[in-house]
């Protein structure tokens, strides 16, 4: 294998501080901001905390153990929602976009199903699953399948007719064409749906998670509002905001780097 | 130059390979398929169909499951009772705050943040960190802020909007060519007027990709903050009926939801969308990839 | 020993908007020799493409047969290898994916297909790009490469598609030299399609001019060139210049909308009378 530029993997030192920088500054500078604010104003403390308020919230919730406590209660759910999203709306959405007559009878009805994916399921998700885990994963997968599936089926349609025919003239058999071209031809398309879902799924699990669950980051920032602890709200704001770009940095950016971009295929935007 | 021989002329040719029965089918079936309006609402009948099957064989125990007879007797008596179009006109109400506002804040903001070099360096990571915020977990701070009120909601509408507006724009900023700005440039047009002849129409089409975003995470929020507030509209109309253990009213939300959604879809986004995306030509791909 | 036989091929479609029947290729007959170059030349639009995709089992005939060593044609299969004009590469394949594709299809061992893609990858000139993906390289490389592909699978026939129709005109000669060069060395039977002169005549061993819509052969033309040809010396070649001179007429003739077919009265006849058959 050829070695990875410099620049592209670990970047130069001088360029990736500078880059950390001026990501760091703008939040410093909030922070900042929101200190002075709250001094000035003479607004009560326990209606919007001070800066330092929250990091003692956070120091809190770190040494009792709640934060990964309910971390790991809302990650765990998480991803048992998007593999069973996965398993499920990739292999549908190839199937359906397969078949020219399957597509055009479905897209009505998955677009219809995309604007109420997720959170409206959940009065139908406790009633049918009861109150606790099953609801919650049941409606992260819920709030990702639509998306998924529908935007899989139009990665799959979008495949170039001549790639289909240039696989198939060099023999490739019909139980290999998901595998060797469906899949990767409408990987952009997937990756977009997985984009879609997974925003979709992760309000789902807050929202879930505030009115079925009795732990979690949603239902931990719901209970300190009965109690009115604003520092704990904020706290688990943050957390939850932060989770959400390491999932993106993590996961949603390196797969799109080293597919879809590695392989020069543009998205094609909805 | 076009040499279509009108019908067949080829009457003499046999024809051996396709099936002759799908070929007498194929025009009533092509017609029907390139209908709008059949090819939209089709798919449905047969879903209603199945629907009242299942329910008709008691699949499922009626507690957790009605069928489409039931569902009607309750939406009838759900309007006569006055309860469904005030919730309707509830929900609707604050949707359309929620997005009025929403575009006020975010298409300015938009525009300035991808126009001014510092503002986006200077904005970028915090707009990413608070479109990374779930718009829902503002809810709670926000009730405590506002108490259980149209404000509460409203603010998370606005918030859910705001986001994906501003990061379409910038995108779309982005993508307007760089030659066709040069070209305005060259042609004479001064900085406001590349901005007001090339910029805002090159960009319109990621206006209509933003609002379609954002409205799709503003309904949402708009559901879950009526279910969790929880005072009126289509949303509490479900829950309450959840909290009842009565499924009918459970469906009768769903669907009111959807074809809330359909007539959102079908009566203010695809025009705009038509509008702007379709005239200058960006999308269209879809039709032609098959 | 023939190859390719296609006799009194007939394609119609039917316009999905307005119903009516297009006739895209009329009443079509030629033949194939085992390891002949065959240029299938006509105006754009007479069905060329379809006669391709009929010969490859993309589509099917109206009426008429296509027999490919012997047998009858019955959907894609490897022993007929399509080279596309729009390359068709497998963009998540690096170069040496795209030329294994086909072998490992067919079930090849991993050893066996790496050393014949090397060996094929050689012949079209892309040793040292094996990891790189099809969107690195340059026009003219992936067509290289949409070649090698084909190739690898020894196919019986290769059937190109304008396959340098989307490439420069300077890099388009220098594949022609290429092509010609492997075609020489490695002998394979050729249907080449194309709507240029030049390259049918500089290529093939014969050209079939197909007529303008309803499509028809209008003539079959024996190149009288030895191999190995060079652009060099074919464009100063006496019987280069007369074969491409002739054909140039004949397909000017054809044309029904030419600009001379106004005040040259014969040649407008010709037209009609073509139009009408
Ligand atoms: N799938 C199709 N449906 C309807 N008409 C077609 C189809 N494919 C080709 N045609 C028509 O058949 C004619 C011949 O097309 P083609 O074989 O692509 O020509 P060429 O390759 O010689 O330029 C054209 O007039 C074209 O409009
Ligand atoms: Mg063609």
């Amino acid at each position: 294998m050829t070695a990875t530029p410099a620049s592209r993997r670990g970047g130069h030192l001088p360029r990736r501080l500078s880059a950390a920088f001026w990501f760091a500054v703008p939040f410093v500078a909030l922070a900042v901001i929101w200190a002075i604010a709250v001094e000035l104003s003479g607004v009560e403390r326990r209606i919007f905390p001070q800066v330092t308020d929250v990091a003692s919230a956070f120091a809190e919730m770190w040494r009792s153990g709640d934060l990964f406590t309910h971390t790991g209660a809302s990650l765990r759910r998480m991803g048992l929602g998007v593999i069973a999203a996965l398993l499920t709306g990739i292999p549908f959405g190839v199937l359906l976009g397969s078949s020219r007559v399957a597509a055009a009878f479905f897209a009505p009805l998955l677009r219809f199903s995309v604007a109420l994916a997720g959170i409206a399921w959940i009065p139908f998700a406790t009633l049918w699953l009861g109150y606790g885990e099953r609801a919650v994963v049941f409606i992260v997968w819920n709030a990702m399948f639509f998306a998924l599936a529908y935007n899989t089926m139009l990665g799959v349609q979008r495949i170039p007719t001549q790639l289909i025919r240039a696989a198939r003239s060099m023999g490739t058999p019909r139980h290999r064409m998901f595998v060797e071209v469906l899949l990767p031809g409408a990987l952009p398309n997937i990756v977009t749906g997985l984009r879609v879902g997974l925003g979709y799924g992760w309000r789902g699990l807050v929202a879930a998670e505030i009115i079925a669950a009795s732990a979690g980051l949603g239902y931990s920032i719901f209970l300190a509002q009965k109690y009115f602890r604003t520092d704990i709200i904020i706290a688990g704001m943050i957390i939850i905001g932060a989770l959400w770009l390491v999932i993106d940095r993590a996961l949603l950016a390196p797969l799109e780097r080293r597919t879809v971009e590695r392989w020069g295929m543009k998205a094609v935007n909805l | 130059m076009t040499n279509i021989t009108p019908s067949t002329s080829g009457a003499g040719q046999p024809h051996p390979k396709p099936g002759p029965p799908k070929a007498r089918f194929r025009p009533w079936l092509v017609r029907m398929g390139e209908n709008r309006v059949v090819r939209t609402f089709g798919p449905f009948v047969p879903v209603i169909l199945l629907w009242w099957i299942i329910a008709e064989l008691e699949v499922f125990p009626s507690a957790f499951f009605v069928g489409p007879g039931t569902v009607f007797e309750k939406f009838d008596e759900l309007i006569a009772k006055g309860i469904l179009p005030a919730y309707l006109g509830d929900s609707l109400e604050r949707l359309f705050y929620g997005v009025l506002f929403g575009m006020l804040i975010g298409v300015p903001a938009g525009f300035i943040v991808a126009m001014s070099a510092w503002a986006r360096k200077l904005t970028w990571p915090l707009l990413m960190f608070f479109q990374a915020i779930a718009d829902i977990a503002w809810l709670p701070i926000v009730i405590v802020w506002f108490g259980f009120s149209l404000t509460a909601v409203t603010f998370v509408i606005v918030y859910t909007i705001v986001f994906p507006l501003m990061i379409s724009i910038v995108s779309g900023v982005e993508q307007v060519p760089r030659d066709v700005v040069r070209a305005a440039r060259s042609l004479g047009a001064g900085r406001l007027q590349v901005f007001t002849e090339v910029i805002l129409p090159g960009a319109l089409p990621a206006v209509a990709t933003g609002i379609r975003t954002g409205l799709g995470y503003g309904w949402r929020a708009l559901i879950a903050a009526e279910i969790i507030v929880g005072t009126s509209g289509v949303g509490f109309l479900m829950f309450d009926s959840r909290r009842a253990q009565e499924v009918t009213g459970v469906f009768v939300g769903m669907i009111v939801l959807g074809v809330l959604w359909f007539a959102l879809d079908a009566l203010v986004l695809a025009p705009f969308e038509r509008r702007t995306i379709e005239r200058w030509g960006m999308i269209r791909t879809a039709e032609a990839g098959r | 020993m023939r190859t390719l036989e296609i006799s009194n091929l007939h394609k119609e479609f039917v316009d999905a908007y307005t119903g009516q029947t297009v006739v895209a290729v009329g009443d079509v007959s030629f033949s194939i020799e085992q390891g002949e170059f065959v240029s299938v030349l006509g105006p754009s639009g007479c069905g060329k493409t379809t006669v391709l995709n009929i010969v490859a089992g993309f589509d099917t005939q109206t009426s008429g047969s296509v027999l490919v060593g012997g047998k009858q044609v019955d959907g894609p299969s490897p022993e007929r290898g399509v080279v596309f004009q729009s390359f068709a590469l497998f963009p998540w394949k690096t170069v040496l994916g795209n030329v294994t594709f086909g072998l490992r299809m067919r079930g090849v061992p991993r050893a066996d297909r790496e050393a014949v893609a090397h060996q094929y990858l050689e012949l079209v000139g892309l040793q040292g790009f094996e990891a790189k993906y099809p969107h690195e390289l340059s026009g003219g490389m992936q067509q290289r490469l949409g070649v090698a592909r084909v190739l690898a699978n020894e196919p019986e026939v290769m059937l190109m598609d304008e396959p340098f129709a989307s490439v420069d005109a300077q890099t388009r000669r220098k594949l022609q030299e290429e092509l010609t060069g492997i075609f020489e060395t490695k002998r394979p039977t050729v249907f080449f399609v194309t709507h240029d002169v030049d390259e049918a005549v500089f290529l093939a061993d014969r050209v079939v001019v197909l007529s303008s819509r309803p499509s028809q052969v209008a003539e079959i033309v024996t190149v009288p060139l030895e191999r190995p040809r060079h652009w060099r010396s074919a464009l100063d070649n006496p019987d280069f210049r007369h074969t491409v001179t002739y054909l140039t007429d004949l397909l000017a003739a054809g044309e029904p909308n030419a600009d001379e077919s106004e005040d040259a009265p014969e040649t407008s006849a010709a037209a009609g009378a073509v139009g009408e058959g």
